[in-house]
């Protein structure tokens, strides 16, 4: 064996089990094309492989596995098309609603949205005059002014007075 | 197997959109939709007086509330205007005698509309004032002399 040999041993079983780097393999395959001791070496390395892989494959091909048919044949026979009537149960079907996953983020919701719309719903904000009031303001240098607001008629009047003699809302 | 993957989607669906379901539902409600910004307001000009007893058929839906606040007998539409009012913009329109209503939409909300009205006699101020008109209410403005009777000016907003 040569020296070299010794330092590309370490690498050729990497270099056989597909793990060596770029560097290494380029390194092994040079030092394989002219040295017939390693190629020997190699070549036993793929000898022990084949010894030990055939008989394995040979076994796997008489091996049936029979324990991964049944499953296969188990779930063929759970996902088999339901009928008409068993796929309408299954729709109307509401209990995985009920499953926690579910109806804990449901009912938080529900409850936040409680929180959040109960006070608009049930504590109606009395309005102020001002914001029952139609009339902000009013003002006129000519007239007397006067405001009535109905609510229940839906109707606001400003009547402008010029003078005693003139007309007057007289209801 | 269905079932069980239905209801796995449905958890994982609520659990990635609850919590931006309920950040825009507090959105909703925190900040009301927004409101158009035209307001379409109606002017109409109607002389009262007790000469005759006619109501203008165009006056039919505020017979009513005419009758139950004035004494007067007869009702007649001298002027009917519609117009757009976008925020800020004044309109312009002649009432009688020289007189004009000046009408600007100075605010609107959801279901208000706040609107300057300025009544003008010759160019100036006669009559400055500002109120909320929600759809539906009215604001009648009259006392002016016209005739035989009153100068009524009917103002109604609806956005």
């Amino acid at each position: 064996m040569k020296d070299s040999c010794s330092s590309i041993a370490q690498m050729l079983e990497k270099y056989f089990d597909r793990q060596a780097t770029d560097q290494e393999k380029s390194l092994v395959e040079n030092h394989l094309s002219d040295c017939t001791i390693c190629q020997e070496k190699l070549g036993d390395l793929e000898g022990l492989r084949m010894f030990i892989k055939a008989p394995v494959d040979a076994a796997l091909r008489q091996e049936t596995f029979p324990w991964i048919w049944e499953r296969i044949e188990k779930g063929i026979r759970q996902e088999r098309k339901l009928s008409w009537w068993e796929s309408l149960r299954s729709w109307l079907d509401l209990s995985p609603l009920f499953r926690k996953r579910v109806w804990i983020p449901a009912m938080a919701t529900a409850i936040i949205l409680i929180l959040v719309t109960s006070p608009l719903l049930f504590f109606k904000k009395d309005p102020s005059y001002s914001e029952r009031s139609v009339v902000e303001y009013v003002e006129s240098g000519v007239y007397n002014v006067m405001v009535y607001e109905s609510e229940n008629a839906k109707v606001t009047v400003i009547w402008l007075f010029e003078g005693p003699q003139n007309e007057s809302p007289a209801s | 197997m269905a079932l069980r993957g239905t209801a796995k989607r449905i958890s994982s669906f609520m659990k990635k959109w609850t919590p931006l379901l309920v950040f825009l539902f507090i959105l909703f409600f925190a900040f009301p939709p927004l409101a158009p910004a035209q307001v379409q307001t109606r002017v109409r000009v109607i002389e009262a007086s007790n000469v005759g007893s006619v109501i203008d058929p165009s006056l039919r839906d505020l017979h009513g509330q005419l009758g139950s606040l004035f004494r007067y007998t007869s009702y007649r539409l001298l002027r009917d205007e519609r117009i757009n009012l976008s925020p800020n913009q004044p309109a312009s329109v002649p009432v009688h005698q020289g007189r004009s209503i000046e009408i600007t939409q100075v605010g609107l909300q959801a279901n208000m509309a706040e609107l300057r009205v300025r009544i003008k006699r010759d160019g100036a101020d006669i009559l400055n004032t500002q109120v909320r008109l929600s759809p539906g209410r009215t604001v009648l403005v009259g006392g002016p002399k016209h005739g035989e009777g009153v100068v009524i000016l009917a103002l109604s907003a609806n956005f």
